[in-house]
């Protein structure tokens, strides 16, 4: 069953002619283009798939692309700002937060979600907000120093 | 290529959704709440459908305390919940349990009501709504009735839910006087099937002797199950350590557990007596205004 749809999606529209039962994670990748969002276990189980919608997180392997319409989603191709990568992004990389990077996208945008809420989180909460997104590499310690230190940016107002 | 085709139908409104149910209630149809139960299933075909029924603007998502009852509709996220300062304040073993299922991804999107309805053995709304003495408002087209928590499951994956008939609302007396608590433990902390969880509670007398007792169990039984001949050993004696031990052998006699990837029977036993004795314990401190150090 086809529909025609505008997605938002990183503050873009784009107009689209999807079939009902379309996940989100393959109108992103397949139809828009944009392949920083990884599918990893395609249950809801992994993280890799983390989007914003509306400024939660949600797997995008899990979501019909036809609920998304009238949402805002943000992708982590949106988190960085023009030229400059994200206060997270930059911590991460600074960390090295991140080995092989297959969890990076969904992890970023967790720990993005979790900021705009807890703009000065605690460790425990740090490591909730990533609760849902698993690392192969197992690098969560640095991740949570990370986000940390992406927290301090931020407030310090650095952008 | 990721799904099998279906027709999606979004109804506008509750009565609207209830006559497209009724019509189509010969047809293989599935209601749509969260979807991170259903989705996974279609798509590892599991399940089929030929009409999906979106329930989203059906204007089941609302929260309502009431003066000794609590209105949760069916569409309720798990992330809603946890941000109801009511239902902290008031129902918090609904907060605990509802802060513990999957993670954050899956609570945005994941419904209270979906949750009941996958009736899993495991499912972890399931304990601190039998202990609240919770009951869930069916609708069809035809008629509405009220079900207590204890009647709704039948067997795994299977409700008293009839075709055409949805969950519209999760209803909970609400009382300062009864106290609940909730556990559960899974493989890990965050998105794992519970291998067991549990939840007690209690409304004490003055006098210290319990009034009211409640327990209930999940994941170690065909449906999460009330624990009521522990319930009698408690009742109307003083909550003492040797009557809470007593009383949580007694619940494990009440289990039926199986040996699965999560875990075995024996060790689901195991972890039924201690969080039986856990979760009674913290609920006669709640009563008695003081709380036990022991979530995890």
């Amino acid at each position: 069953m086809k529909k025609s749809i505008t997605l938002k999606v990183n503050g873009r529209t784009y107009p689209l002619e999807i079939d009902v039962k379309d996940l989100l994670i393959e109108t992103i990748r397949e139809q828009i283009g944009l392949t920083g969002t990884k599918e990893g276990c395609g249950t809801g189980e992994c993280g890799a798939c983390t989007v914003l919608i509306d400024g939660d997180p949600v797997n995008a392997c899990l979501y019909l692309s036809v609920r998304a319409e009238g949402k805002e989603i943000l992708t982590i191709e949106g988190l960085r700002n023009g030229a400059m990568l994200h206060p997270l992004q930059r911590a991460f990389v600074n960390t090295a937060a991140l080995q092989c990077g297959f969890c990076g996208p969904g992890v970023l945008l967790s720990a993005k979600a979790l900021l705009d809420r807890y703009p000065n989180p605690t460790e425990q909460q740090i490591r909730e907000g990533i609760a849902g997104n698993i690392c192969r590499c197992t690098g969560y310690s640095k991740m949570v120093e990370a986000i940390r230190t992406a927290a301090t940016m931020l407030q310090d107002g650095v952008r | 290529m990721l799904l099998e085709s279906f027709d999606y139908l979004k109804p506008q409104g509750l009565i609207e959704a209830l006559e497209l149910l009724d019509q189509l209630k010969n047809e293989q149809v599935r209601v749509l709440a969260g979807g991170t139960d259903l989705i996974p299933r279609l798509r590892a075909e599991t399940e089929h459908v030929k009409y999906l029924v979106d329930l989203a603007d059906c204007g089941l998502d609302q929260i309502a305390f009431d003066r000794d009852e609590a209105s949760i509709g069916a569409l309720t996220t798990f992330a809603a919940i946890c941000r109801s300062r009511q239902v902290r304040d008031q129902l918090p073993a609904i907060a605990e349990s509802s802060s513990q299922i999957g993670a954050p991804q899956c609570r945005t999107l994941a419904t209270i009501g979906g949750n009941l309805c996958s009736a899993v053995p495991s499912l972890d709304s399931a304990p601190s709504l039998l202990v609240l003495d919770a009951r869930f408002r069916l609708q069809s087209k035809h008629r509405e009735r009220l079900v207590p928590a204890e009647e709704f499951w039948v067997a795994p994956r299977r409700t008293v839910l009839e075709p055409g008939e949805i969950m519209t609302h999760i209803l909970v007396p609400v009382s300062d006087e009864f106290h609940a608590s909730f556990l559960r433990i899974g493989r890990r902390k965050a998105l794992t099937l519970a291998i067991v969880n549990a939840a007690a509670g209690v409304r004490l007398r003055d006098s210290g002797e319990i009034a009211e007792v409640r327990i209930a169990l999940g994941a170690v039984a065909p449906t999460p199950i009330r624990a009521h001949m522990a319930e009698q050993v408690l009742l109307d004696r003083q909550g003492t350590q040797d009557l809470i031990a007593e009383a949580a052998d007694v619940a494990v006699t009440e289990t039926f557990p199986i040996s699965d990837l999560r875990a075995s029977a024996d060790y689901r036993r195991k972890i039924t007596a201690v969080f039986v004795r856990r979760v009674l314990a913290n609920a006669i401190w709640q009563s008695m205004g003081l709380h036990l150090g022991l979530h995890q």
